[in-house]
């Protein structure tokens, strides 16, 4: 196993808390859009507490002049602005997804021999109607359904040249859209709203976790990181009720006389005035989170796109998203079951969340690539498992994804000089080719450098 | 206590703070008839014997810890160095110096060649900082991290050139090029590593040997020669020195106590210790004593408060809460460091700063144990002694007031004294050890 210790458990991101100020968005500003709010004759401080707050945002790179009122002013300006605008949303699988037993490589018959462990029997994958060539692994019945209908473009092995088999650059590297070493943080989605978003609004992109995802960082533009709702109190074991020692600590937290007295003081008066207004958004059996069409598994990734599907609903001029599926793709043992568990949470959460979207009317707006650090090694492991390899498994899914299989897959005959997938598309290419055909941005504003290949990956309209 | 020893022992209690992991009630007793200098003088020259307090060491479930095996372990293992140091500027400076040269587990991947790693920075903790920057240029942990052995003659990598000039020596485009950064890159040549066998080892056929050009010299130059040349460099010693400074205090460095460190820094031959004695000597350090100028780093603050109330590493929910306060050793964010002082705290790490005390609190007062007599003036007396508080400020003290007169108000039947005068208990020494006033020294 090569140096994996700790790499899910903490994934601080990369950017500091420093800068980063919290507004309240109101809760029907969520269920019933920006037009709600603005026919109720905009909004104020009072409105915000009576009517509830849907989400939490935590801005950067706004400073100190952010407002509810602001933040909603820019969002509806931008929706406005372009209400058809083109949604792209990031979904990371965390720690090295193995792309060949999620798109089996069925006529290749190498595989069988590489994978004499771990391989998924042929005859449990599930068809793709227009190739024998592959199977999906049998998990993904739902995701199935999504390529059946033309929703899903796949492409089976890409990365970058000469890859590198640790998490920790290759992740730097697809975040940021640069290879080697940089000095610049900043990820491509970030530098995308650099390109073509506002400077004031930060629902622009919205990093849909508790901390800012580092492809989100931009150089200028704000973003934002939505936390959940519906889970922040404070308690102390054996005492009962929080009226007592919150009424304390509001207390001692008045004020504070240096920077750093004040600003703990001031981080417990926001703390305890966030656990007061999402009081009302706490969802348990007497109150029920508003009905979705399909429903989404009861993961953190079912639970945070159907978050996202919300705030994207509510038409805050959102062009960039970002959401990772925690933890377990890097699966050095005991392969099997967790994989086919993290596959059927990945399908189930990207059919919901299809669905969701279809019946906001977003559904022709919005492409979700769904990638990885890298593929895994072709050869499996002693352990029942597979090591870190090359060229990973990408999805761009949506009703105008270019449906099928949209790039080479080079097979198992030859492998490089790791024994790793050779490498047929670099990702840089399934950027450019997103930005420019579906973004409306041009690619080397994004991405400096990069090459002219691109690929059909969105359909005409 | 005169108002004059009061202060003295103001100073000392925060000297203890910032130079190590905060006081005990016993520390001061012990420092203050001596006073500030001779605490000064203590810390830097840490007396021989043992590193650690003797004693039970970290443990979960009653175990003892495995930190090279055991998930979450090497957290804990490096909390509870804390809380037993003997020598608390040493711990200390190894925490900064791991800030400074931020080596993060999570691309390292043994917990053994952190360790390792952190041996070395304490060997040099408040010595030479020429020989603690050559040891970690030869440091197991740092060439797989900056990928120095992944550096050949004929590709030579230049992410640790960057870093030890960028970060490690002179600071963000102060005083070098891009091409000081390769030229130094093909001098860091030659080390390897072989996964397989776990070994490291100098392939002298892979170091280039050729003559470089670094920062205007030209030389056949080795790996110590760049350090040389970085620490002898106009530039190292105010960055090095100014750095330090913010370790120990957020107040700006004056111009002229720069220019004093810095010379007493080049005359000793970058030796770390004179340039410490300046800054705990200093009267920035001391200033803003009543409310606190800094906020706590989230391993300070928590080997604080076991240190106040006398307890141990006792469990792993420490792993999780030190990651969710921002602050896991082993694993800073990237390779600046952390972000120190203000930005520790937001909505969410204040919130896993207090539920870090809610696990501390738990179980310590039982249901039945505080007497129905107990009058609030007692109740506050107790909680500061349980807690170890040195010293409480206005607001706090009217918090407790008005929560202890509040909280039994009217409680009087039986089962309501059993539970309500140990809850009081419980929140009054909830507040007094998360706080605003417990998250600043």
């Amino acid at each position: 196993m090569r140096g994996c210790g700790g790499w899910h458990a903490n994934r601080r991101a990369l950017l500091g808390r420093a800068g980063e100020a919290v507004v309240p968005i109101p809760a029907e500003a969520l269920e019933r859009g920006l037009a709600a709010v603005e026919r109720g004759g905009g909004l104020s401080r009072r409105d915000l507490f009576a009517r509830g707050v849907g989400l939490w945002i935590a801005a950067a790179g706004l400073g100190a002049t952010l407002s509810t009122r602001g933040v909603l002013e820019a969002a509806a300006a931008q929706a406005a602005a372009d209400p058809d605008a083109p949604i792209l949303v990031s979904l990371y699988l965390d720690g090295g997804n193995d792309g060949l037993n999620t798109l089996v490589p069925l006529a290749d018959p190498r595989y069988r021999t590489l994978r004499s462990r771990i391989g998924i029997a042929p005859e449990t994958t599930l068809a793709l109607p227009d190739t024998a060539d592959f199977g999906w692994h049998p998990s993904l019945a739902s995701l199935k359904r999504l390529y059946d209908a033309g929703k899903v473009a796949v492409l089976p092995s890409v990365d970058f040249a000469n890859p590198d088999q640790s998490h920790f650059n290759s992740a730097a590297y697809w975040r940021t859209g640069v290879v080697g070493a940089t000095l610049d943080r900043s990820g491509w989605l970030g530098r995308t709203l650099d390109a073509l978003g506002t400077r004031d609004n930060p629902l622009q992109g919205i990093s849909a976790s508790w901390s800012l995802d580092p492809v989100l960082i931009s150089r200028g533009a704000p973003v934002a990181t939505v936390r959940d709702p519906g889970d922040f109190s404070f308690w102390i074991p054996g005492v009962w009720g929080d009226e007592g020692f919150t009424s304390a600590y509001r207390t001692a937290s008045r004020a504070g006389a240096t920077p750093a007295r004040a600003a703990a003081a001031g981080a417990y008066r926001n703390a305890f005035a966030m656990v007061d207004r999402l009081r009302p958004l706490r969802t348990d059996e007497d109150h029920p989170a508003p009905p979705v069409p399909e429903p989404y598994p009861d993961t953190d990734l079912g639970g945070t796109l159907r978050n996202l599907a919300r705030m994207l609903g509510a038409g805050f001029g959102t062009r960039v998203a970002a959401v990772s599926q925690g933890g377990g793709y890097d699966t050095h043992d005991d392969q099997p079951q967790a994989h086919a568990e993290l596959l059927k949470d990945l399908g189930d959460s990207l059919a919901a969340f299809q669905a969701d979207l279809a019946a906001r009317g977003l559904s022709r707006r919005v492409l979700t690539l769904v990638w990885s650090e890298f593929g895994r090694r072709p050869e499996d492991n002693d352990s029942n498992g597979s090591d870190h390899g090359a060229g990973g498994l990408v999805l761009v899914v949506g009703d105008r994804a270019n449906g099928g299989i949209r790039s080479e897959f080079p097979g198992l005959g030859r492998l490089d000089e790791d024994d790793n997938l050779l490498v047929s598309t670099e990702f840089r290419t399934v950027y450019a080719s997103l930005l420019e055909s579906w973004m409306g941005v041009e690619a080397a504003r994004v991405l400096p450098g990069v090459d002219g290949r691109r690929l059909p990956l969105v359909r005409p309209a | 206590m005169t108002p004059a020893r009061a202060r003295e022992r103001a100073r000392i209690e925060r000297l203890w703070w910032r130079a190590g992991f905060g006081p005990r009630r016993a520390d001061l007793d012990r420092l203050a008839p001596r006073g500030l200098d001779a605490a000064v003088d203590e810390l830097l020259a840490p007396p021989r014997g043992p590193e650690l307090e003797p004693g039970r060491g970290a443990t979960v479930d009653g175990q003892p810890i495995d930190p090279e095996n055991a998930y979450g372990h090497d957290v804990l293992w490096w909390l509870d160095r804390a809380v037993r140091a003997r020598h608390p500027l040493v711990e200390r400076m190894t925490l900064n110096w791991h800030d400074h040269f931020a080596t993060s587990n999570e691309k390292v991947g043994s917990v053994k060649l952190m360790m390792a790693q952190y041996r070395t920075l304490r060997r040099h903790a408040l010595g030479r900082f020429r020989d603690l920057a050559v040891a970690m240029v030869n440091d197991h942990a740092m060439q797989r991290w900056l990928d120095l052995v992944d550096s050949t003659r004929e590709a030579p990598n230049e992410n640790f050139a960057r870093e030890l000039f960028e970060l490690f020596t002179l600071g963000v485009n102060n005083g070098y090029t891009e091409r000081d950064i390769r030229e130094a890159a093909r001098a860091f040549t030659g080390f390897r590593f072989d996964w397989d066998k776990r070994r490291f080892w100098f392939d002298a056929d892979q170091h280039d040997t050729g003559v470089k050009t670094v920062l205007g010299r030209r030389g056949s130059f080795t790996p110590r020669d760049v350090v040389q040349l970085a620490v002898d460099h106009p530039a190292h010693a105010p960055y090095l020195c100014r750095k330090l400074w913010g370790y120990f205090t957020p107040q700006p460095c004056p111009a002229g106590t720069l220019r004093d460190m810095v010379r007493a820094y080049r005359s000793a031959g970058t030796q770390v210790r004179p340039v410490l004695a300046i800054i705990l000597r200093h009267r920035a350090l001391y200033a803003d004593l009543a409310e606190g100028d800094q906020v706590k780093p989230p391993l300070v603050y928590v080997a604080g408060m076991l240190r106040r109330t006398g307890r141990r590493v006792d469990g792993d929910h420490w792993v999780w809460l030190l990651d969710q306060m921002g602050q896991r050793p082993f694993s800073p964010p990237n390779v600046a460091g952390w972000d120190q002082d203000l930005a520790w705290l937001s909505t969410g790490t204040i919130r896993s700063r207090f539920q870090a005390v809610s696990h501390l609190v738990d179980d310590w007062v039982e249901d039945g144990s505080v007497a129905g007599t107990q009058t609030p003036a007692q109740a506050i007396d107790a909680a500061i002694r349980a807690t170890g508080t040195t010293h409480v400020g206005p607001r706090t003290r009217d918090a407790l007031w008005r929560y202890a007169r509040a909280s039994v108000a009217g409680r009087t039947e039986r089962w309501e004294v059993r539970h309500y005068y140990a809850e009081r208990q419980r929140v009054l020494r909830h507040l007094l050890l998360a706080g605003p006033e417990a998250q600043v020294s």
